[in-house]
């Protein structure tokens, strides 16, 4: 049996747990974001308009959301709760998701 | 010699991202031989990895702002459009997945490597994740650049015909 998954192998704590989980989150928002004012325009003016630049605002709006739930899940303990490798894997996943997702919308959308 | 300022800001834009990925693979490594030993070395580069992508989000995002909007239509005129629509578009955002990853690096590497099998898997995954999604921008800044150069040239050669 591997020991990583066992009962009694190490655990991440809560501030790592809580802000890999709020980065699995932040970067698959990133990309729905990015294909969603690319599909729809107005959207896109509506965050020119906030800070002068859509790029400037999306930025923010993805680190604003990294923090803010990167807090709550470390204050909450959520994500402590879940297994570390699985947790890992699903942080993985949502990376290459959010890579590949945005490659194949701006290569053939 | 003249440099202007668009050229410092654009260059020092690509060196903050080379060293932000050079600081990742760094904190690879050390991860890979993780031990009591070198656990603040690895804290350290793993700050270096932070900062300097904070440093190329800022220059990068200035230049882009403020200084990119001639080139895209050079580029969308001239016989590369692809190196905006496919490549700036991808880079831009994808920059943003690679500056989270570099944020989350240093609260990772807080965690005790050498005793946490788990904790060494994560940093391993976020220090390669980073150096490679880093270098794929890297590499389409080179693309869009590429695209620029081409458009002058590609007026030149239709006017000469």
């Amino acid at each position: 049996m591997d020991s990583a998954i066992g009962p009694e192998s190490p655990k991440l704590t809560a501030a790592t747990s809580g802000f890999v989980l709020a980065a699995a989150i932040a970067v698959l928002f990133n990309t729905a974001l990015a294909l969603a004012k690319d599909a729809y325009p107005p959207l896109n003016a509506l965050m020119k308009s906030l800070t002068g630049h859509h790029w400037t605002t999306h930025g923010l709006v993805d680190l604003i959301l990294f923090v803010v739930l990167g807090f709550i899940f470390m204050r909450t303990r959520m994500a402590e709760k879940i297994d570390p490798n699985r947790l890992i894997g699903v942080f993985i996943g949502a990376v290459i998701t959010a890579t590949l997702g945005l490659a194949l919308w701006y290569a053939f959308v | 010699m003249n440099i202007s300022s668009s050229d410092v800001i654009l260059l020092a834009h690509a060196a903050f991202g080379v060293t932000g990925c050079m600081a990742a693979l760094w904190v690879f490594v050390e991860a890979l031989n993780a031990r009591p030993g070198n656990a603040a070395r690895m804290q350290t580069a793993a700050l270096v990895a932070a900062v300097c992508m904070a440093a190329a989000w800022i220059c990068g995002g200035y230049w882009y702002v403020h200084f990119y909007p001639p080139e895209k239509t050079l580029i969308l005129k001239g016989p590369w459009p692809f190196a905006h629509n496919l490549f700036m578009e991808t880079k831009e955002h994808l920059f943003f997945v690679t500056g989270i990853l570099a944020f989350l690096l240093p609260i990772a590497a807080r965690e005790k490597l050498y005793a946490n099998p788990a904790a060494r898997k994560l940093v391993l995954s976020v220090a390669l994740l980073i150096a490679i999604t880093g270098l794929a921008v890297e590499g389409a800044g080179a693309v869009i650049n590429h695209g620029v150069k081409l458009a002058p040239l590609h007026d030149v050669s239709k006017g000469g015909r």
